[in-house]
């Protein structure tokens, strides 16, 4: 497998291909969970977790899959890895767990995982689908984050939980409620459009 | 292309489905197993340090002590934890459920040897909004409480000055609200308390 291949898999998701502000994937968890960029990373290492290892899994199992019950199978595949991030929180990072609630449970339904799957996994080598998985992920992520980042901010003054703010700050509340989310993500996929991609297109 | 068997058209897909859902299956109740024990201690854990709150006995939110003092100084009956003090008087502690915004709030509420003043509350579970109504769980709401008597009235956040006022959270009237008739009901029947047990 060329290394040329594996750099073009790992790069495509976190630019030109990315799911949320090209694909606009995953945009549910997007409003949900970047009000608190505590709560945003956990999440977003969680769908790392679960975007990487379902594809490595699924492209294993490709030539087996009859593929009239692919779906089912992917969907089961997904699940159980959801519900080890699930347990895995509840047992190690309860306090954790009881702030993000059903939101782990509802990476199940974050459409880049079973995207990427159909997408990749089913067609290609179970090192790139890990590859394509992961990079899918952080390309999730750090969207997320900068989200987070200003949602958190001018929400409510503070980073991972510490006050940055002064008292003269007055809290914009619509931040971190989902509308917040909503302007800030058209907002991130407005700049990038207008900033990076019209110079490619020229 | 040729017509599939029957096997291969019914039979195997239904064999493959069954064979991934018991492997699936297989993995995740393993890891559920070996992590019960685990989740409930935590659960333990955060139902002890509730019950401290309530009570205002003060901890240093480590598992070790929270469980040492609970040990030390609760006895927990069906309905209601009673908490010997170092001090020689006695608290009781209730849990009371209300609606939400979102979803039910549970409150533990510690009251004082007079079964009128409160001790301390605290929140046991919440579904409000993060960064709003969630802020009911922070400690300068929840301390509001402490050496006072209902009923209560929500005033604006930073304008509380009389005994019966307390600060509501800007943003989040709702869940404010639904603190404060939880809060007025349990005050009104706390005379109902049992100190005989």
């Amino acid at each position: 497998m060329a290394a040329g291949m594996i750099k073009k898999t790992f790069l495509a998701p976190l630019g030109k291909d990315n799911p949320v502000f090209v694909q606009i994937l995953g945009i549910c968890s997007t409003l949900a969970v970047t009000n608190k960029l505590e709560n945003t990373m956990v999440m977003t290492l969680g769908v790392m977790f679960t975007t990487a290892l379902s594809s490595w899994t699924l492209s294993v199992m490709r030539k087996w899959i009859p593929s009239r019950i692919r779906m089912m199978v992917e969907t089961m595949i997904i699940a159980t890895y959801v519900i080890i991030v699930d347990i895995a929180l509840k047992a190690f990072y309860p306090e954790m767990w009881k702030q993000l609630g059903p939101y782990v449970g509802l990476i199940i339904t974050n459409c880049i995982v079973m995207g990427r799957i159909e997408a990749f996994a089913l067609q290609n080598k179970p090192m790139l689908s890990l590859v394509d998985g992961l990079a899918s992920g952080m390309g999730y992520a750090y969207v997320l984050l900068v989200i987070a980042f200003f949602r958190e901010l001018l929400g409510t003054g503070t980073l991972w939980g510490y006050q940055i703010l002064g008292s003269w700050w007055t809290n914009w509340s619509i931040m971190i409620m989902p509308p917040g989310g909503f302007f800030m993500l058209a907002i991130f996929i407005w700049i990038v459009r207008e900033a990076v991609f019209k110079e490619g297109s020229k | 292309m040729k017509t599939q068997s029957f096997y291969a058209k019914r039979i195997q897909p239904l064999m493959f489905m069954a064979l991934v859902t018991i492997a699936c299956i297989l993995v995740t109740a393993a890891l559920h197993l070996s992590t019960l024990e685990r989740v409930q201690i935590n659960e333990q854990f955060f139902l002890w340090r509730s019950v401290l709150d309530a009570a205002a006995i003060s901890h240093d939110g480590q598992p070790n002590s929270v469980a040492t003092l609970f040990q030390d100084m609760v006895e927990t009956y069906e309905n209601q934890y009673v908490v010997e003090t170092e001090d020689g008087t006695t608290r009781y502690v209730v849990e009371r459920t209300g609606p939400g915004l979102w979803g039910p709030i549970t409150i533990m509420i510690g009251f004082n040897d007079d079964l009128k003043t409160l001790a301390g509350i605290s929140i046991v579970s919440q579904s409000e909004t993060p960064g709003l109504g969630a802020r009911i769980e922070e400690r300068w709401f929840t301390s509001q409480f402490a050496g006072k008597q209902g009923p209560f009235r929500m005033v604006e956040e930073g304008t509380a000055d009389a005994p019966e006022e307390i600060d509501a959270i800007t943003g989040a009237t709702i869940t404010s609200e639904s603190v404060k008739n939880i809060m007025n009901r349990v005050t009104a029947e706390s005379g109902n308390i049992s100190r005989e047990q």
